[in-house]
């Protein structure tokens, strides 16, 4: 099937104007729908399932077992008057949302969601993945600072300081993963899953670079254990203490869909992405498997890495600022460093099972 | 009892410090002394016991603690300390204990405990005349109900108390102005019981609306305009 983006390629020969534009315009509608879809969904799933890890029932009323919960949530959030104080400044205070939900736009652009539904294909889109993922704390640090207040400016230092030191990790994990598969194209990446998922095929060397990349994309997206950037307890409500209405909703908003993309890169990477579950020699299995649709296996296995996030959340005490800085320099990036060192042994010498 | 044991402290000092040496080590939870390798793995597999815990309690749907309550009002399980609307204890046949003693109305931190003689006694030579209670002031201390000599106070966890009017929050917790179940029970007959008492609603009385006068303020405070009800109520009627 001809690639979306080949399509785009060739318009400028084509001279086809009007279909130019009327793809932009589905493809921003068709992610922002997808990015609030995403967000509804996982709020509902994360309030059911916290709920469930502390022996209560969550969102109950409205609708059946609250399933609508969400959904008034944001309408109350569109509704209220949206404050912004005296002393901040105003076209910072008001940009900041935007630069946070655009980030998040812009990462589930390049997605592959099966082998043609992907919005843009390009060659170098792990890079481009990790290029935004960084830029999405720049929302972060303008809004904390913009508020002109003390609790918003510490907690937007905080998630300054912890993208920094996490961003190496998370990179050198990504970066093992691009060393074994060959290429930074994400679906060319997902291609070199057809024989078995880099997590258990690699020797180990991969587990380890999945343990790194959820250890430090939980950091990425500033949920607890590493909520420093928040840190309920501390900073009243961390970067987002002055926002409310429909800013303070794009800040969460674009919290879950952080949490969905870099689950979905992490199955892209670790877990093969679209790429059905198969099994050795087993004909009849994989067969059956393959009928199972791209999407629904990208979506499931997505899901599963989301769930692990929340489980990680709901269960594990938070770190202090020292411990965070400490456990990302003097644990988490020599064994990165190390790990990335291995895997190139192993790309180079073919070691790894099925080559 | 905080006193003895200070008093105590400097003879017994040798004793409990052998005693603390007598408490096995084993017993004692403390981080396990571990090089950098064993630490990680301890910790790992205590992240992973938390997990294990947690997903327990996620599968496991008899876990969950929550009541629903307007929906299940009718099997609604409270624990045994709730403490929620006081009431006066009355037999089968309608009766209390109550002495009109005072204790609990001097106990009561915030005098919302208002005890009123009745001012021709039948049968005791002090009996008791109104109960009034005032929800709107009560924190609910349990003091008056363990102050009681003669158990005749009990917090019930009836919550539901809410109204459209503060005035409403008061009320006379006996059943009837009258001697105690014990005094009564030496009359002859039934018909000399109910002779001897006077029945009254919860609203009956002195039953007072504004509280100037049952929270104890000297006289001379009060407001110079006092209407019929509020005086009467600060001299106390005759049931």
């Amino acid at each position: 099937m001809k690639s979306l983006s080949f399509y785009i390629h060739n318009l400028y020969q084509n001279q086809q104007w009007l279909d130019f534009i009327l793809y932009l315009g589905l493809g921003l509608i068709l992610t922002l729908s997808l990015m609030s879809v995403v967000a509804l969904v996982l709020v509902y799933a994360e309030r059911k399932i916290a709920a469930h890890f502390q022996c209560r029932l969550g969102p109950m009323r409205v609708g059946w077992h609250g399933t609508l919960q969400t959904v008034a949530d944001a309408l109350k959030l569109l509704l209220k008057e949206d404050l912004i104080p005296k002393a901040a400044d105003r076209f910072l205070f008001a940009l900041a949302p935007f630069l946070t939900v655009m980030a998040a736009l812009l990462s589930l652009s390049v997605l592959p969601f099966s082998l043609s539904a992907t919005l843009s294909n390009m060659n170098i889109g792990l890079l481009f993945l990790s290029a935004i993922s960084g830029y999405g704390v720049l929302g972060i640090l303008i809004g904390g600072w913009a508020s002109n207040n003390k609790w918003s400016l510490l907690g937007a230092m905080r998630a300054g300081a912890q993208l920094i030191s996490y961003e190496l990790s998370m990179t050198l994990s990504l970066l093992s993963i691009v060393v074994l598969s060959g290429s930074l194209n994400l679906n060319e990446i997902i291609a070199s899953q057809a024989q078995g998922w880099w997590i258990w095929r690699a020797h180990l060397v991969g587990f380890i670079s999945f343990v790194i990349y959820i250890i430090s994309s939980t950091a990425e997206t500033n949920r607890t254990p590493f909520d420093m950037a928040e840190g309920e307890s501390e900073l009243t409500a961390g970067f987002h203490t002055e926002y409310s209405g429909m800013r303070f909703a794009f800040f969460f908003l674009s919290e879950y869909v952080n949490l969905f993309i870099v689950s979905a890169i992490g199955s892209i990477l670790f877990l093969g992405g679209w790429m059905p579950l198969h099994i050795g020699e087993w004909e009849s299995f994989n067969a059956l498997m393959d009928f199972v649709p791209g999407p629904i296996w990208f979506l499931l296995k997505t899901g599963a890495l989301i769930f692990l996030s929340m489980w990680f959340r709901w269960t594990f005490p938070r770190l202090r600022v020292d411990q965070l800085m400490r456990f990302e320099w003097k644990f988490l990036l020599p064994l990165g460093l190390i790990n990335l060192f291995l895997s190139s042994i192993i790309a180079l010498g073919g070691f790894y099972f099925f080559p | 009892m905080n006193q003895e044991s200070n008093m105590s402290a400097n003879s017994k000092t040798d004793q409990s410090a052998s005693a603390l040496a007598q408490v096995p080590i084993e017993n004692a939870k403390r981080w396990p002394d571990l090089n950098y390798f064993n630490k990680i793995i301890y910790g790992a597999s205590s992240l992973a016991k938390g997990m294990k815990i947690t997903f327990g309690y996620l599968i496991n749907t008899k876990t969950v603690v929550t009541q629903q309550y307007p929906e299940n009002r009718e099997t609604l399980i409270l624990a045994d300390r709730v403490r929620a609307n006081l009431i006066m204890k009355h037999n089968e046949n309608g009766y209390h204990d109550c002495t009109s003693c005072h204790i609990c109305e001097g106990v009561c931190p915030n005098a919302s405990i208002h005890v009123v003689d009745r001012s021709e006694p039948t049968v005791s030579k002090k009996e008791l005349g109104y109960f009034v209670w005032r929800l709107d002031s009560c924190t609910f201390c349990n003091l008056c109900v363990m102050a009681c000599p003669f158990s005749c106070l009990e917090m019930t966890g009836q919550f539901e108390s809410s109204t459209y009017d503060q005035s409403l929050l008061v009320y006379n917790l006996n059943q009837y102005s009258g001697a105690t179940q014990n005094n009564l029970a030496k009359l002859a007959d039934d018909q000399a019981r109910t002779s001897a008492i006077k029945a009254i609603s919860p609203y009956e009385g002195p039953v007072a609306l504004e509280g100037y006068h049952l929270a104890g303020i000297p006289k001379e405070f009060l407001p110079q305009k006092s209407d019929a009800k509020t005086s009467q109520a600060r001299e106390g009627v005759n049931p």
